[in-house]
């Protein structure tokens, strides 16, 4: 089943304002339409949001393709990573961004469990990149290599992965805060140190990577 | 125009009641309250205590020009983390409950703090927004938000162009510039500020600054007026030339280090010569 970018957002929408996790036509929606799609109560950065809809808002549906986007994730309910499965199964791309880096410990481990349950994917604790305990940070950048290398502004507190299937895609200070991991026709992203802000604040290169991804 | 000083500049021993004493002796016409600054006016103050606050003021024979506070230099609007940022607003918000509550109808607050950490696009984006619903809120309880030009030290804002643009940006009339005359250091020259913020400006911080020193440790650049490099002739007739006829508030770093409340009547008075013209 196809469904429109514009059916795909007035679910969203219906979604937030209804306080459900998904609405059951998105979620059996087969292949949704380039849409950023915030869990409803979830979602820890409004202006990630806006970020996403400021670089994706006025590409032509064909430069999008089949892209979901999950922006500044906290918790992940079950339904809802059942429908992100499902359209990964049938092709899509679907990014996952954690804003669970400014979160307390009792909502990060409900973050780590739903991604654990939900996508198989395995994130370790929070990591702040400016503490007064790293005084050796040298720069403020995310390093991404895939699909091409691109210096991201990092967001100051990052959710590494563990060791798990995928790859790699984006260090900071070494450590491991983005993957991509192929699920059928699809490709989960996984993305630990958030993009929706750098995008909200212009920045060009951060539109140009995530374009890129679509390419 | 009127005369104002802060109320951080009290010694820490005398209290409120013989500091007040002491600010109307000396000639002021009103006192800043910094919020967050002063032991007799905290976040945890209540609106009962505020009032007090108020009366203990207006039975000194003062009033109220403005309502400031530091606080955001700790926790600023521009913060990446989303408790810090809600912090900053509701710090805002009490701002403006407080300055109604004091009879005043101006606050101060510095808008975004740029660092190696949190980038100036960001900090600019972040502080549009934030201020846009504070500025409605602000115009509803008939107070103007003054965002401070404190150009070296936020790192944001530093050309008086770029800070006409922001606001421009958040587009209130219920938000201006607290312009400090003495924080342009090297950037430029306070009497051009004036004329390009005109009647935007809710009140001015008088200081003299030290342009050619740079700050050293904690050695302060700021100075008694009339001892540093700020051109008083031309930011007076500045003020005339936009018609500027409001607050005036001292705001000293460098204190006495002896007999403090001389500080007091050598500021009063050389407030008196700006006022006046005679320079």
């Amino acid at each position: 089943m196809d469904l429109s970018r514009r059916e795909f957002l007035s679910c969203a929408a219906a979604a937030m304002s209804h306080r459900l996790p998904i609405p059951s036509r998105v979620a059996h929606a087969v292949r949704p339409v380039g849409c950023i799609l915030p869990v409803a109560g979830q979602c820890s950065l409004p202006e990630s949001i806006s970020g996403f809809h400021a670089a994706l808002d006025n590409e032509p549906r064909a430069v999008l393709g089949h892209l979901v986007v999950v922006p500044a994730l906290l918790d992940l309910p079950l339904d809802f990573a059942r429908g992100i499965v499902s359209w990964l199964r049938h092709g899509a791309t679907v990014i996952v961004e954690s804003g669970a880096g400014f979160t307390g410990q009792l909502s990060f481990r409900r973050h780590r469990r739903s991604l654990r349950d939900g996508l198989q994917l395995a994130v370790h604790t929070p990591v702040r990149l400016w503490s007064e305990q790293r005084p050796f940070r040298r720069t403020p950048y995310v390093d991404y290599t895939w699909p091409h290398p691109a210096k991201i502004r990092d967001f100051s507190r990052v959710v590494p992965l563990e060791d798990q299937p995928g790859e790699i895609i984006a260090r900071a200070d070494g450590l491991p805060v983005a993957l991509k991991r192929r699920t059928g026709p699809g490709t989960l992203i996984y993305l630990g140190s958030p993009l929706g802000p750098a995008l909200w604040a212009g920045d060009v290169a951060g539109k140009r990577w995530l374009l890129s991804i679509l390419a | 125009m009127k005369k104002s000083i802060g109320d951080n500049m009290i010694p820490k021993d005398w209290g409120l009641e013989r500091g007040l004493d002491l600010v109307k002796r000396a000639g002021f016409d009103g006192i800043e309250l910094w919020l967050g600054d002063v032991p007799w006016f905290q976040m945890t103050t209540t609106d009962t205590q505020v009032r007090e606050l108020r009366r203990k003021v207006e039975n000194a024979g003062l009033v109220v020009s403005n309502v400031s506070t530091g606080l955001h230099w700790a926790s600023p609007l521009s913060a990446r983390d989303p408790t810090v940022r809600a912090q900053a607003v509701r710090i805002v918000e009490r701002e403006i409950e407080t300055a109604v509550l004091l009879g005043s109808d101006a606050i101060l607050l510095v808008a975004g703090l740029v660092t190696e950490e949190v980038p100036y696009n960001e900090v600019y984006q972040r502080c549009v927004e934030s201020l846009k619903p504070l500025g409605e809120k602000a115009a509803r309880a008939g107070v103007r938000i003054g965002c401070e030009n404190c150009n070296a030290e936020h790192r944001f804002l530093i050309s008086p162009r770029e800070f006409r643009q922001f606001l421009n940006d958040v587009n209130s009339a219920a938000v201006g510039i607290h312009l400090d005359v003495g924080n342009i250091h090297e950037t430029g020259f306070a009497e051009q500020w004036i004329e390009i913020h005109g009647p935007r400006i809710t009140r001015i911080h008088l200081k003299d600054v030290l342009k050619h020193r740079g700050r050293c440790g904690d050695q302060s650049v700021y100075t008694n007026l009339f001892l540093g490099d700020n051109n008083w002739p031309a930011i007076r007739a500045a003020m005339t030339k936009v018609g500027y006829d409001g607050w005036l508030i001292a705001e000293m770093e460098a204190r006495y280090r002896y007999a403090p409340d001389q500080q007091f009547y050598d500021t009063a008075q050389a407030m008196d010569r700006v006022i006046s013209g005679r320079l």
